[in-house]
């Protein structure tokens, strides 16, 4: 079956086109040069930015794949969680092109994306992945913070999230406060290789055993009071040291709580999603996790498969249309706060 | 001593309320805070029967509720800074002590001559005083040195029969909500003294300090009760600036929270805004704005920004600061807007004012 991907959940506008779960091409719009398709400049999270973008990613998507509108048997679009303006654009550019090729279409939910994103494999079939269940995901992202039990494919019960910030906000935030820019969340990765996580001494949020949510607001209230009267030379100065140290909290709390989640759950296999999950410490630190309790682990096999993309929202509709779950193109509407 | 269910024919159970008050006779009535005991403060025998229900030496002053600003102007000395605290902090949990004029009852006013107000957020306490048109004392309804009551029957239990005997009526409201007794504020020296710790804790006319995440919530709560005050013909808006992590989403989601939301409420940061249905009649939607992310004035008109704001809805909008003057001025022409500001005092300790 080929399948046709549309994400346009936030930032970036994205196609993908699947052989069942065989990507042959996965086009996200800050990755390619588009440009010079309508010239100037780009803003980011506007509707026209995602408007001006979706057609062109669209055909890019079809032609890496060496097919056309006509071959397609399915169309994917993320429905949510995510902005909804810009979900809008998505869903309808989705909608026209079901109506007018005769396409059937389904609704996908964005989190059931990111783990479906383990499953993908390339043109080959490659990594040949069982579906080993109930697994437990770990999904982290600037939008989202949640541990996922997948039952089976369709059966999701979110057993932790966040209370407040997602660990990639409290990331990019964490970035502001120190003078870096938007997104800070790979900034601090970058400054967090060379820096000592045990500079600063941060408090690990809900310590409670009991709870498998997340927070982070409380972490960020230390962090802003630790260094809120430091002049800018000694911030400066001490960069890479205050990354890794608010970095190593935020990993330190996902990690405690995932390893509290594992104990309580007995997963057959764990999963990291999402894009802070392209983080290569958190990822070090989960390979260590899944060790210790002997346990399978998954990771996207490539970077660009843990950040927003299209294709593993196709990967989800096609378990979807297996599942009967189609949509009605003429009813077919957003919902930007949608459960998993 | 007889009760009377308040949610059966209110007006005639207020009527009844109301006649016995004025005869001198000792009410149990139900209030914002928590059950309180009602007298005519004027009335000399009333106050007696009050005292000696309360085990309490004459002396130690017994707070007032009145029905707004000129009713209280009757019974204590306002200056500037006190009228600035009663239009900030009324109605509210609040009793605001100020110099007394010396024409309640032997008891009321403190030894000192001082005298607590308090302009109770309750409907039931407001049409009762505006029955009567004159105050009823607000003391809550327990025995010195006691806890509150927040229903009849825990108010009931331990109350000896001679006790019993000198309440008239009470009137159930059921079990009330577990806020506490209000804060008290000594204004007199010209200075914001705090006397007693209720839910809200101020230190100006326009301050309110939180220093916990439930404290902040009971602010939310206070403030957005004090907004739809304002009237329902422009939308409210809360803009909420602060430094990171000082309680802007708590405070949102409070707001949603009281505004009926079941569903969680976390950061909007990423999507930008999310929209929340609400179900009361009068406000039809909830918005939670996050404008961290946006700063230049084409990304507030892709999303249509300004176009949120209409008669009906309710917003929070965290890092207002980034929509600029223009803007901001252009929405608070428009609206019913509050700017609350969120600063540390110490790492557990926040301040938030509010305009």
């Amino acid at each position: 079956m080929f399948i046709l991907g549309i994400e346009t959940s936030c930032d970036d506008t994205c196609a993908a086109v699947l052989k069942d779960s065989q990507i042959l091409s996965n086009v996200i719009s800050s990755q390619i040069d588009l440009h010079k398709a309508w010239g100037g400049v780009v803003p980011d999270i506007a509707k026209r930015a995602h408007q001006e973008r979706i057609n062109p990613v669209i055909e890019t998507a079809l032609k890496r794949a060496k097919l056309t509108i006509k071959d397609i048997d399915l169309i994917a679009v993320t429905k949510g969680p995510g902005l909804a303006i810009a979900l809008g654009v998505g869903v309808k550019a989705a909608v026209s092109l079901a109506v007018k090729y005769h396409k059937k279409i389904v609704a996908v939910n964005h989190i059931e994306g990111h783990l479906m994103a383990n499953f993908l494999t390339n043109s080959q079939g490659k990594p040949l992945r069982p579906f080993v269940f109930p697994s437990l995901t770990l999904t982290v992202s600037g939008g989202h913070t949640k541990i996922v039990l997948i039952k089976k494919i369709g059966d999701y019960e979110v057993i932790g999230e966040t209370l407040d910030d997602a660990a990639g906000e409290a990331l990019d935030k964490s970035a502001k406060l120190l003078g870096l820019g938007y997104p800070g969340g790979p900034v601090i990765e970058r400054l967090s290789l060379k820096g000592d996580s045990t500079f600063l001494k941060l408090p690990t949020p809900i310590a409670d055993k009991k709870i498998l949510d997340y927070s982070f607001s409380g972490l960020k209230t230390a962090f802003y009071y630790q260094i809120k009267d430091w002049p800018k030379v000694k911030i400066n100065k001490h960069l890479a040291d205050l990354a890794a140290s608010f970095q190593s909290a935020v990993f330190a709390t996902l990690i405690r709580k995932f390893s509290l989640a594992v104990e309580k759950y007995h997963p057959a296999c764990l999963m990291l999603s999402g894009g802070v999950a392209a983080n290569l410490t958190l990822r070090t630190k989960m390979r260590h996790l899944a060790k210790t309790y002997k346990l399978p682990l998954y990771l996207p096999f490539k970077k660009e498969l843990n950040t927003d993309n299209a294709a593993m929202i196709a990967l989800a509709g096609f378990y979807q249309a297996k599942r009967g779950d189609y949509a009605n193109p003429n009813i077919l509407d957003i919902d930007s706060r949608a459960e998993l | 001593m007889f009760i009377l269910d308040i949610s059966q024919n209110y007006n005639q159970v207020l009527r009844q309320a109301a006649d016995l008050i004025s005869a001198g006779s000792l009410v149990i009535f139900p209030s914002d805070t928590v059950y309180i005991l009602a007298v005519d403060p004027t009335n000399q025998k009333a106050v007696d029967t009050l005292l000696s229900f309360k085990d309490r030496w004459v002396g130690k002053a017994i707070s007032v509720a009145v029905s707004d600003v000129d009713m209280a102007k009757d019974y204590v000395q306002l200056s500037a800074d006190t009228k600035n605290l009663y239009q900030n902090l009324f109605p509210g949990p609040f009793t605001i002590v100020s110099p007394g004029l010396h024409r309640l009852a032997t008891g009321i006013e403190a030894e000192n001559g001082t005298l607590g107000i308090r302009i109770p957020d309750s409907k039931y306490i407001h049409d009762l005083i505006k029955l009567l048109g004159k105050p009823i004392t607000a003391t809550s309804a327990n025995l010195s040195g006691r806890t509150p009551n927040y229903s009849v029957a825990t108010f009931l239990h331990p109350l000896s029969l001679k006790k019993k005997n000198l309440i008239s009526l009470i009137v159930d409201a059921g079990k009330l909500p577990r806020n506490k007794p209000s804060t008290v504020i000594d204004a007199v020296g010209g200075e914001i003294k705090i006397l007693r710790r209720g839910d809200l804790i101020t230190s100006s006319s326009e301050t309110l300090i939180s220093k916990s995440e439930s404290e902040t919530g009971k602010i939310a709560q206070f403030l957005l009760d004090k907004a739809k005050r304002l009237g329902q013909n422009k939308p409210l808006i809360f803009s909420l600036s602060g430094d990171l992590g000082c309680g802007k989403t708590v405070f949102s989601r409070s707001v949603g929270k009281k505004l009926g939301i079941t569903q969680k409420i976390l950061s909007p940061t990423f999507v930008i805004y999310n929209q929340y249905p609400l179900s009361s009649s009068v406000y039809k939607t909830f918005y939670h704005f996050d404008l961290y992310r946006l700063d230049r004035e084409s990304d507030f008109e892709e999303i249509s920004f300004l176009k949120h704001f209409l008669p009906g809805t309710i917003s929070c909008i965290e890092w207002p600061e980034n929509m600029g003057k223009n803007l901001f001025q252009k929405i608070k022409k428009n609206s019913h807007l509050i700017a609350v500001n969120f600063t540390y005092l110490d790492p557990s300790t926040r301040q938030i004012s509010f305009s």
